[in-house]
């Protein structure tokens, strides 16, 4: 057995002398560690489903709102933002090539609607035919609006899974009539289940029905909320942003140097803004959990000091006996890294544990990575180096004559 | 073996500076049995660090087999010590939580080669100062004497050239004391050196040449 098998061999058996220090430091590292592997999990998990969510759109998806507020997030379709108006959808189709299919779209929320005696607040969508192509959001039972239903402002509807389930339960919708703000339509068919959005509202809350209906019978909004396109070219994106943004400019009469009364959203617009968001809560997450990995830290060199200078007969005899001061040195600094591994693992299992309960209690989507693992590893291992080298040192540069008088 | 020439060792605190030794001269041979008398304060406990290269002198000369000890650097000093010491103090300095056995084999940890039979050895160090039955008991177990026992073990598992012992029997009633007095007169009849700091006059009695300590000088069988 060599020289550093017997010190690393001897680390141990100290520790096993000591177990209630060495269980405490193990501890102090170990929440420390679970705290970063949930930090990660959770945080990529999140990103994950931002993504997620972005690409089901697809990445041929254009998007123009009115407004302005091209730097506050999403824009929000207020209704007070009056520019966009259906003649706008016409004039894009007629002059802009690479349009694969355009709708204009008008909506509003907390509308009531009754079945029987049943009473819900949902989102109407006035939309055309091609909506439910640009926004892979077809109907799952039954059918779309048609172009007849268009042109004659049909009273007809199609319901998403969550008005389905307040005013028909498991019965089966399709043919029925529902009073739309007192007005009758009928239910052509279901919308697919999409879930809970990105922002975090229920996408299956909601009523779609003729763009013409929405207009001429129910709610009289003049301007759009929204103009939802479909590139045929991906690759032609950007160019296709710029025309249709140069033909709004002046249809809208902006004056050259003005901002757009209109907000255009390409795919990548989400991504970068999804990505950017997950970034800086990744970035702040990481920074709390860091945090609390120096605090460990801290917590093992405390103890370390502590226990070094409680040691100091033990340090002086083993110097007395023979001990170099690289042996005593490499001796605290086993210890450290024993305890800092040890924790590390622990933590470790105690965040994948801790970042399963929350995603299975549907607290936070969260995803076990090798990078969390790698990044615990790696912070153990640094927290040990780090925070066990001064007590290390301490230990090591005491002369035997000292310790022993101590 | 050992030779010392003009060992002056001064201790300063602040301003306030304590001259200790004062020019001392001393040589052992190998295979006596010395004790160094004084009272307390008079640095016999000084002058055996600097013996067993635990510390060094303010200034003269410390030869050990024919080796300028001052020359060399702390690690060579370390394995030194583990080479050709054998420490026992009063203080025993064990460790606690750990087995008679794993304390007498300390010294082993730090030898330059490993020997296979480190086991047999500690077991017979044990048995050479009457404690073979107490092997794998905690050092915080035993009584007093039964430690200063395994302190004798430990310094004697390198099978050392010098046994140094720091007023080891001052923290002992008067059997254990006996008891230990015996081992160092077998040891020393083994042909073993034996230096002994006391401040006891029977225990100095017990060995073969008596010096004491006395304002910083040395003086030969007072």
């Amino acid at each position: 057995m060599n020289r550093m098998a017997r010190i690393f061999k001897e680390s141990f058996r100290v520790m096993g002398d000591n177990k209630l220090r060495v269980f405490i430091m193990i501890l102090g590292v170990a929440v420390g560690v679970a705290s970063l592997t949930m930090m990660i999990c959770v945080s990529t998990g999140a990103y994950e489903e931002v993504m997620d969510t972005v690409n089901r759109q697809g990445p041929d998806l254009l998007q123009i709102r009115p407004g302005t507020d091209k730097h506050t997030g999403l824009p929000s379709g207020s209704r007070e933002v009056v520019s966009l108006v259906e003649e706008d959808v016409d004039a894009i189709q007629q002059h802009i090539g690479n349009i694969l299919a355009i709708s204009p779209v008008k909506d509003r929320k907390e509308i009531e609607v009754k079945y029987g005696d049943k009473f819900t607040l949902s989102r109407i969508f006035g939309v055309k035919p091609a909506w439910a192509q640009i926004r892979d959001f077809g109907p799952s039972k039954g059918e779309f609006i048609s172009d007849d239903d268009v042109s004659f402002a049909a009273r007809v509807c199609l319901i998403g899974q969550t008005v389905k389930k307040n005013l028909f339960g498991d019965a089966d919708p399709i043919g029925q009539t529902i009073q739309i703000k007192n007005v009758p339509f009928t239910v052509k068919g279901e919308l697919q289940w999409k879930g809970i959005s990105a922002a975090g509202r229920d996408r299956d809350d909601r009523i779609v029905i003729p763009i013409t209906t929405y207009t001429r019978r129910l709610l009289r909004d003049i301007y759009l909320t929204q103009i939802v396109i479909t590139v045929a070219d991906t690759k032609k994106v950007n160019e296709s942003v710029e025309d249709v943004r140069a033909l709004l400019r002046e249809r809208h009469k902006i004056a050259p140097g003005e901002p757009d009364d209109f907000v255009m959203r390409t795919p990548q617009d989400l991504i970068d803004l999804a990505s950017g968001a997950s970034r800086s809560l990744i970035n702040l997450l990481t920074g709390i959990a860091g945090f609390s990995l120096i605090v460990a830290g801290i917590v093992i060199m405390n103890i370390m000091l502590a226990s070094v200078s409680a040691r100091r007969n033990e340090i002086g005899i083993r110097r007395a006996v023979g001990a170099k001061r690289e042996d005593i040195l490499s001796q605290v600094m086993m210890e450290c890294f024993l305890i800092a591994i040890m924790g590390g693992l622990f933590g470790t299992v105690l965040g994948y544990g801790g970042s399963l309960v929350l995603s299975s209690l549907k607290v936070a989507a969260s995803k076990i990575t090798l990078l969390a693992m790698a990044a615990s590893i790696l912070s153990c291992l640094v927290i040990a180096l780090v925070f066990g080298i001064y007590p290390a040192r301490k230990a090591a540069n005491q002369s035997p004559v000292d310790a022993l008088r101590a | 073996m050992i030779k010392i020439r003009n060992i002056e060792k001064t201790y300063t605190k602040g301003s306030l500076s304590t001259h200790v030794l004062r020019g001392i001269n001393l040589a052992i041979d190998r295979g006596e049995y010395v004790a160094i008398m004084g009272t307390s304060g008079t640095g016999k406990s000084t002058l055996m660090n600097i013996l067993g290269c635990l510390d060094k002198p303010t200034s003269g000369h410390v030869e050990l087999d024919g080796i300028d000890v001052l020359k060399l650097d702390d690690d060579t000093l370390s394995a030194l010590r583990n080479k050709k010491f054998g420490f026992v103090f009063q203080q025993f300095f064990l460790l606690e939580r750990t087995t008679a056995q794993d304390n007498v084999l300390l010294p082993l940890i730090y030898a330059d080669k490993y020997p296979a039979d480190a086991v047999e050895r500690a077991k017979g160090a044990l048995s050479r100062v009457g404690l073979e039955d107490r092997t794998e008991y905690l050092a915080n177990e035993l009584s007093g004497g039964q430690q200063q026992r395994v302190a004798i073990a430990r310094a004697l598992i390198n099978d050392p050239d010098v046994i140094l012992a720091d007023e080891p029997t001052g923290n002992l009633d008067s059997e254990n004391t006996r008891d230990v007095l015996e081992i160092f007169s077998r040891l020393h009849k083994e042909r073993r050196t034996i230096v002994v700091v006391t401040h006891d006059r029977e225990v100095a009695e017990k060995a073969q040449r008596i010096l004491e300590l006395k304002d910083g000088k040395i003086y030969e069988n007072p």
